[in-house]
């Protein structure tokens, strides 16, 4: 046995690497992994790398030759503003209804304050990652062939897709609140909806409206295409010119959907600064 | 009694009570404005734009639905194919957002864009533009360019990652700690040698992050590229649907959720300790 003294003890490591043992071995085998699956893909897909870097300059050529001049009196056209309108409504009506339907599923998927943890708790988290995985033209499809095109279906799924997304956003606000209040109530022995309205609710009150208004703005990037599918609103229009190749209304849908985007986004991010500097 | 009022209520409990009782009114204002747009969405919306009586009632719908719980099982070897390649073009889209994004997000970060007045408002441009275009119209536009086949999904996929991955990016790099460039430059690190121990490294986890994140979300976005004449599970239930096979569009689903709870597994990995 050696003599332990504190030399021995106190040694520097001879020479610093940053790429020590463990960390760096599983780092390298999952890039190498990463990196193969990559390489499969390319050969499974077929994909010829040349037509990659290819896509964009024919994509502006194209732009450039056949969308160029948009066709703008099409977009000035009354019918076209009353289906922009209708996009506004349903995405205001999806909204809203998706954040009604969220908050208690929130309520029911965060860990800390749910009613139940083996019955409730599994159900609200299922029910926000459902809404949430299948995507939003998926449950147009899905909602139009069961109760037929219009603005119902696209409405309702839009309604589902808030519910997966805002859902998953309030879940996280509720899972992360002061639990002190809450045990407060709960110790004086306050029913569970007593609980949420006075120890939950004004905690999260101010960044549940920002959420809400976010998933707004989210529900009218969805609403500009759901007409695609059937659901009613501008994408039809989309989807009728698409079709028939007309492309330089194409074009100026494309840029009404931009505009109307970018307006909605300045719009909703001046409303939650307001709101954030309320708190 | 205006007269022998005594200046302190100015800021007393009546000037607290009105100002509340005013605030009280402007929300109920508020909210009462909310409400009148909102009925008028659902008169619009549910009562005159849809057709009760073709729906058929619940009679009707229940009959609809009740054919998509007839799940067909028989569908499922043909599924492993196109769920493979949504998985594949997923990975492909995030990766080639990623690389599309580096310039974006160089560009749109303030403090080491190249020129504040002109690649700046750029870099902010595009970062908006990727995120306002839908995943379905990128995809149309690249149908249009490309030709139909796994590589137009691809490129809607990763034009519509750039937006996020280089916006959090470019935050990223706006609030790094500044003393490790400093401490390069001063020892005579040059341009790359600054970016790449100096920034690089503080960046990094939230990169990695922010990715996986992002390829989690583009397994659902490539699972619809098929709608629109890109492969993957997309194609499987557009036919499904033009056939009336509505068990096969249920199993369809199922299958999105599957490769969407793998994708969650993969994404947990890393944060694992």
């Amino acid at each position: 046995m050696t003599v332990v003294t504190a030399e021995t003890v106190a040694a520097p490591r001879k020479s610093w690497s940053r790429y020590r043992h463990p960390e760096a071995t599983i780092r390298f085998a999952v890039m190498l992994a990463v990196l193969a699956f990559l390489g499969w893909s390319i050969a499974f897909l077929n994909i010829d790398l040349s037509r990659v870097l290819g896509a964009f300059p024919r994509l502006a050529e194209i732009l450039a030759t056949r969308y160029f001049p948009p066709d703008l009196g099409y977009v000035t056209d009354a019918d076209f503003i009353r289906s922009v309108i209708r996009t506004l409504e349903m995405s205001l009506l999806g909204g809203f209804l998706g954040v009604v339907c969220s908050i208690p599923l929130a309520w029911l998927a965060a860990r800390n304050i749910t009613i139940g943890r083996r019955i409730a708790y599994p159900f609200g988290r299922f029910a926000i990652m459902g809404s949430r995985s299948i995507h939003e033209t998926i449950w147009t499809i899905l909602f139009v062939t069961v109760l037929g095109f219009g603005m119902l279906a696209g409405t309702l799924a839009l309604t589902v897709f808030c519910i997966g997304f805002a859902g998953k956003l309030f879940a996280d606000e509720l899972e992360a609140i002061d639990m002190g209040p809450v045990e407060a109530m709960r110790s004086v022995g306050a029913s569970p909806l007593q609980v949420f309205q006075y120890a939950v609710l004004p905690q999260v009150r101010v960044a549940f409206t920002g959420i809400a208004i976010y998933t707004w703005d989210v529900a009218f990037r969805a609403a500009t295409v759901v007409g695609f599918f059937g659901g009613g609103g501008m994408g039809w229009y989309l989807k009728r010119t698409t079709q028939q190749l007309e492309s330089q209304r194409v074009a100026a849908i494309l840029l009404v959907i931009i505009a109307l985007v970018l307006l909605a986004e300045i719009g909703s991010g001046w409303l939650r600064r307001k709101i954030a500097a309320m708190r | 009694m205006s007269v022998a009022a005594p200046a302190v209520s100015e800021h007393g409990f009546d000037a607290w009570v009105a100002h509340k009782r005013g605030r009280r009114i402007n929300n109920w204002l508020l909210v009462a404005a909310a409400l009148a747009v909102l009925g008028w969405c659902f008169w619009d919306t549910i009562m005159v734009d849809t057709d009760w009586a073709r729906m058929g009632g619940a009679l009707g719908i229940g009959g609809t639905l009740e054919r998509f719980l007839w799940i067909d099982w028989s569908l499922v070897p043909h599924l492993i194919v196109p769920a493979l390649e949504t998985l594949m073009m997923a990975t492909l889209g995030t990766l080639l957002g990623c690389v599309l994004s580096l310039p974006v997000a160089w560009f749109g970060a303030a403090n080491v864009t190249p020129s504040k007045y002109f690649f700046y408002p750029v870099g902010r441009f595009l970062m908006v533009l990727s995120r306002s275009i839908h995943e379905i119209i990128w995809a149309l536009l690249f149908v249009g360019a490309v030709g139909l086949g796994a590589l137009p999904g691809i490129l809607a996929v990763a034009m519509r990652s750039i937006g996020f991955i280089s916006k959090i990016t470019a935050e990223a790099i706006e609030n790094i700690d500044p003393k490790p460039v400093e401490a390069i430059r001063a020892v005579g690190g040059n341009q790359f040698q600054v970016m790449y121990y100096g920034i690089v490294p503080q960046i990094l986890p939230v990169i990695i992050g922010t990715i996986i994140f992002e390829w989690d979300i583009n397994i659902r976005r490539s699972a619809i590229m098929g709608l629109v004449g890109a492969g993957g599970l997309g194609l499987v239930f557009f036919r499904q649907m033009a056939m009336f096979n509505y068990g096969g569009v249920t199993l369809v689903v199922l299958a999105v959720l599957v490769l969407i709870a793998i994708g969650e597994v993969v994404s947990l990995l890393p944060a694992r300790p």
